[in-house]
C-alpha cells in the first residue's frame, strides 16, 4: 500500500490551509505534528476523501483516490478529531450501524463488534448509551469504529486530546498494537504521543510539511541543540525572555533551566541530549505547544 | 441501514415527543369531526356522540333513495308543513328546535335545494320556505344556469377562457341525474377535518424527517459517515429511504386512525353517493363519489406531504440545518393564504391554485372552480397538482441523493 500525496493545496477563501505538500507513505505510523491551525486536519480530511483538494492529487498504488471513491474508503479507517456519534444509540448500535455503512454483512460486523470491544476494553460498556460515555469510551469507541473494516490505512486525528495521562497511555499502546501491516497517519500536537510509537515523524506548519525523517534522522539533522543550566532567578527570567525555554524547574537559590539553542546560551550551560520535544519548541517557537499544557 | 436511520430518528426523545403529540392531535381531531355531528330530538334537546349519530342516520335513512322530482317536492311540502306548525312558529328557540327535530331527515335535501333555488354565488338557507312544490322539476335544471349565469356575469366573464366555461358547463351537463341519496356524515365529517389532520402530520413529520440529514452534521458524525465505504452512495440511499419510510408509514397510520374512528362512530354510509348530493359538493365540476373525493383528499395529502417534505430534506441536506429545513412546510402552508390574498387576479393568482398547499386540503379544492389548459384541452385542478407534484417529488429524489453525496466535511 503506497500512498502518494503530489503538490498538494487546499485553500479556504483565500487562505491556504494546505501549501503544495509533497509526501509518499507505505506500512507504518507516520506521526503528524503542528500546532493547532497547522494544516493537519485538513490534510487528513482531504485523505479520507472528506474534502477535495484545490490543486494536487492523491494517489494510492497509482490511483487517484478521489476517483476510486469506495474502492479506497473500503481501505480506510478514521477516528476525526471531534469525533461526533449519535447520542441514544448504545455502543453496540453505534458499532454495528457503523459496520453497516462499512458495508460489512450483519454477522461479520456481529463478530467483528465483539473482537474490537474487547480489544479496546469496551465489552462491559456495549450496552451503555453514547451519551453516557467519558471522554476515554467515547475515544476507544472511536478506534473501534475506525477499525471495524479492518482498514489498511488508518488515520486518526488527535487520538488524545482530552484525555487524562493514564488514558492517553493506554491509548498510545493501543495504536501500536494496531499497527501492524497497515499505514498509520496520526496527527497530534503533543509530542510525547508519537516519539514512541512512530516510525516517521512529520512536523507541519502553515500548511507545509516543514520537516520529516524518522526521530534519530531529524536530530541529527538540525544544528539545534538542548542546554541544562542552574541560574538564580532574575537572570532565569531574562534568559527565558531571550531564548527558547523548554523547561524550567524552581531550585533552591534559583531556577534549573532547558534552553534550546543552536550556541550556548551561557558560559556554565552543558549540552544534553536534544529530544524531538525540544526540536517541536524549536520549530514552532512560543506556539508550539498545547493549549491544555500536554507538551 | 434504513433501520438504524429510522431508530436515530425515534431513539430521540424529541421524536419520541413529536410521535406522542401527533397521536394526542388526531385524537383531539377525530373527537372534535365526531363532535360536529349533532341530533336534536323530539323534544327540542342536542345531543353528540355515538348515540346521537345513530338516531341521525335512522332519521335521514327515510330519505335514502334517488332524489327524484318528487322527493324534491315531497321535501318543500314537509318543509312548508314545519314551518307552519305552532313550534316553528313560536318566540321559544326550545320549541323552535322541536320544529327543527323533523326537518332533520331532509336536511341535506333541503340544502341541496337551496342551493340550486339561490343564485351560484349565494346561499339562503331560508330559500326552501318560500319554495312551491313545482320548483321541484327546476332543481337540476336550475344548477346549470346558475353555472351559466354566473360565467357569464361580470365578475366571471373574465376569470375563465371560453373553453374553460365550456368545460366546466359540459361537466355539469355530465353528471348523472337523479342523484342518489344517503346519509353520508360520517364521510363528511372526515373529508371537513382532513385538511387538518394531514397539515397535522406533515408539520410534525417535516419536524421528524428534516433532521435526518443535518443531523450527522450537527452530531459531527459527518466525517465517519462520508469516509465510510457505503456512507456517500447507500448511506445517502438509506437515509431518503428511512425519510420516505417516515412519512408512508405515520402518515397512512394517522389517516386511517382518523377516518377509522371518525366513521366507526359516525357510520360509514354514503360512500357511493355523488358529492353533489350534499351541500359542499353541490356546485363542484367533479362527478365523484364520497368515497372518490376522500381518496383525493388523503392521496393528495399524501402526495403533497412527500414533495414538501422531500424539499424539507433537500433543504437539510443543502443547509445542514434542521432548524431552516423545518421552516419549509410552515412557508409553503402559510405563505400561499397571504399572497392570495394580494393577488386576486390574473394568472399569478391562478398560478397559486397550483401551489402544494392545494393537494393538502384536496377535499377543498375540489368545490373550486380552477382548470387549466394545456395543449388545447382543459382539466381541473386536481389532476393536475396529482401529476405535477407526482413528477416533482420523482425529479426532486435524485437531486437529494446527488447534493448529499457530494457533502464536504470542511
Amino acid at each position: 500500500m503506497e500512498l502518494v500525496i503530489s503538490d498538494l493545496t487546499k485553500e479556504f477563501h483565500g487562505f491556504r490551509a494546505v501549501d503544495h505538500i509533497n509526501l509518499t507513505m507505505k506500512n507504518g505510523v507516520y506521526g503528524l505534528l503542528g500546532v493547532n491551525g497547522a494544516g493537519k486536519t485538513t490534510l487528513m480530511r482531504m485523505l479520507c476523501t472528506l474534502l477535495h483538494p484545490t490543486s494536487g492529487s492523491i494517489t494510492c498504488d497509482g490511483r487517484d483516490i478521489f476517483q476510486m471513491e469506495e474502492e479506497y474508503r473500503k481501505l480506510l479507517g478514521y477516528l476525526p478529531q471531534e469525533f461526533g456519534f449519535y447520542p441514544d444509540f448504545t455502543v453496540n448500535d453505534y458499532l454495528m450501524y457503523i459496520g453497516s455503512i462499512k458495508g460489512l454483512r450483519p454477522a461479520f460486523a456481529r463478530k467483528r463488534v465483539n473482537e474490537l470491544l474487547h480489544q479496546v476494553g469496551m465489552s462491559k460498556g456495549r450496552h451503555k448509551k453514547m451519551k453516557k460515555l467519558s471522554g476515554g469510551m467515547k475515544r476507544r469507541v472511536g478506534i473501534a469504529q475506525a477499525m471495524l473494516n479492518d482498514p489498511g490505512i488508518l488515520i486518526l486525528d488527535e487520538p488524545t486530546a482530552g484525555l487524562d495521562p493514564s488514558e492517553r497511555i493506554r491509548f498510545r499502546n493501543l495504536i501500536s498494537e494496531l499497527a501492524q501491516d497497515r499505514l498509520v497517519l496520526l496527527s497530534t500536537h503533543i509530542v510525547s504521543d508519537i516519539e514512541s510509537i512512530a516510525n516517521e515523524i512529520l512536523f507541519m506548519k502553515d500548511g507545509k510539511i516543514r520537516l520529516s525523517g524518522t526521530e534519530e534522522e531529524l536530530l541529527s539533522s538540525t544544528w539545534v541543540r538542548a542546554w541544562s543550566c542552574t541560574v538564580p532567578l532574575q537572570d532565569a527570567d531574562r534568559l527565558q525572555r531571550q531564548s527558547l525555554v523548554s523547561n524550567r524547574k524552581t531550585v533552591p537559590g534559583g531556577a534549573e533551566l532547558r534552553i534550546v539553542s543552536e550556541t550556548q546560551p551561557i558560559p556554565s550551560a552543558v549540552e544534553e541530549g536534544l529530544t524531538l520535544e525540544d526540536l517541536f519548541l524549536h520549530l514552532f517557537g512560543e506556539k508550539g505547544g498545547d493549549e491544555h499544557g500536554e507538551v | 441501514m434504513v433501520r438504524y436511520e429510522i431508530r436515530k430518528v425515534f431513539s430521540r426523545a424529541s421524536g419520541k415527543i413529536a410521535l406522542g403529540m401527533l397521536a394526542a392531535l388526531v385524537l383531539v381531531v377525530s373527537f372534535i369531526a365526531i363532535q360536529s355531528v349533532e341530533f336534536v330530538d323530539a323534544d327540542g334537546n342536542s345531543s353528540t356522540g355515538i348515540g346521537a349519530a345513530k338516531s341521525l342516520r335512522e332519521a335521514k335513512s327515510e330519505w335514502t333513495g334517488y332524489l327524484t322530482e318528487d322527493v324534491f317536492a315531497e321535501v318543500i311540502r314537509r318543509n312548508a308543513e314545519i314551518e307552519a306548525s305552532p313550534e316553528a312558529q313560536s318566540k321559544d328557540w326550545h320549541e323552535n328546535n322541536r320544529a327543527f327535530a323533523k326537518k332533520q331527515g331532509f336536511s341535506d335535501i333541503r340544502d341541496v335545494i337551496n342551493s340550486a333555488l339561490c343564485s351560484f354565488r349565494e346561499y339562503d338557507y331560508f330559500r326552501i320556505d318560500s319554495a312551491t312544490p313545482d320548483e321541484a322539476s327546476q332543481i337540476y335544471e336550475r344548477r346549470i344556469t346558475n353555472l351559466e349565469n354566473w360565467l357569464a356575469s361580470d365578475e366571471a366573464k373574465y376569470m375563465y377562457s371560453h373553453a374553460q366555461k365550456e368545460f366546466f358547463i359540459s361537466q355539469y351537463r355530465k353528471l348523472k341525474t337523479p342523484l342518489y341519496y344517503e346519509d353520508t356524515d360520517g364521510w363528511d365529517a372526515v373529508l371537513t377535518y382532513s385538511q387538518t389532520v394531514v397539515m397535522l402530520a406533515m408539520l410534525i413529520l417535516a419536524f421528524l424527517v428534516c433532521g435526518i440529514f443535518s443531523s450527522e452534521f450537527k452530531l459531527k458524525a459527518d466525517a465517519v459517515f462520508f469516509s465510510s465505504e457505503k456512507g456517500r452512495r447507500s448511506g445517502t440511499r438509506a437515509k431518503i429511504l428511512a425519510g420516505l419510510a417516515i412519512i408512508t408509514v405515520i402518515y397512512w397510520a394517522v389517516v386511517l386512525l382518523y377516518t377509522g374512528i371518525v366513521l366507526f362512530v359516525l357510520g360509514v354510509g354514503g360512500r357511493n353517493c355523488p358529492i353533489q348530493a350534499g351541500f359542499h359538493g353541490w356546485k363542484s365540476f367533479y362527478n365523484i363519489t364520497y368515497f372518490e373525493e376522500y381518496l383525493i383528499a388523503v392521496f393528495g395529502g399524501f402526495i403533497g406531504t412527500l414533495f414538501i417534505l422531500t424539499v424539507g430534506m433537500l433543504v437539510s441536506a443543502a443547509t445542514r440545518s434542521a432548524v431552516i429545513s423545518v421552516t419549509i412546510p410552515v412557508i409553503v402552508l402559510f405563505l400561499p393564504l397571504f399572497v392570495r390574498g394580494l393577488l386576486k387576479e390574473g394568472l399569478s393568482a391562478v398560478s397559486l391554485y397550483l401551489l402544494p398547499d392545494q393537494l393538502l386540503q384536496a377535499a377543498y379544492t375540489v368545490s373550486f372552480f380552477t382548470a387549466y389548459e394545456i395543449g388545447g384541452k382543459v382539466v381541473g385542478a386536481i389532476p393536475l397538482l396529482f401529476a405535477l407534484y407526482s413528477v416533482l417529488f420523482a425529479a426532486l429524489t435524485p437531486v437529494l441523493y446527488w447534493v448529499y453525496r457530494k457533502s464536504e466535511v470542511g
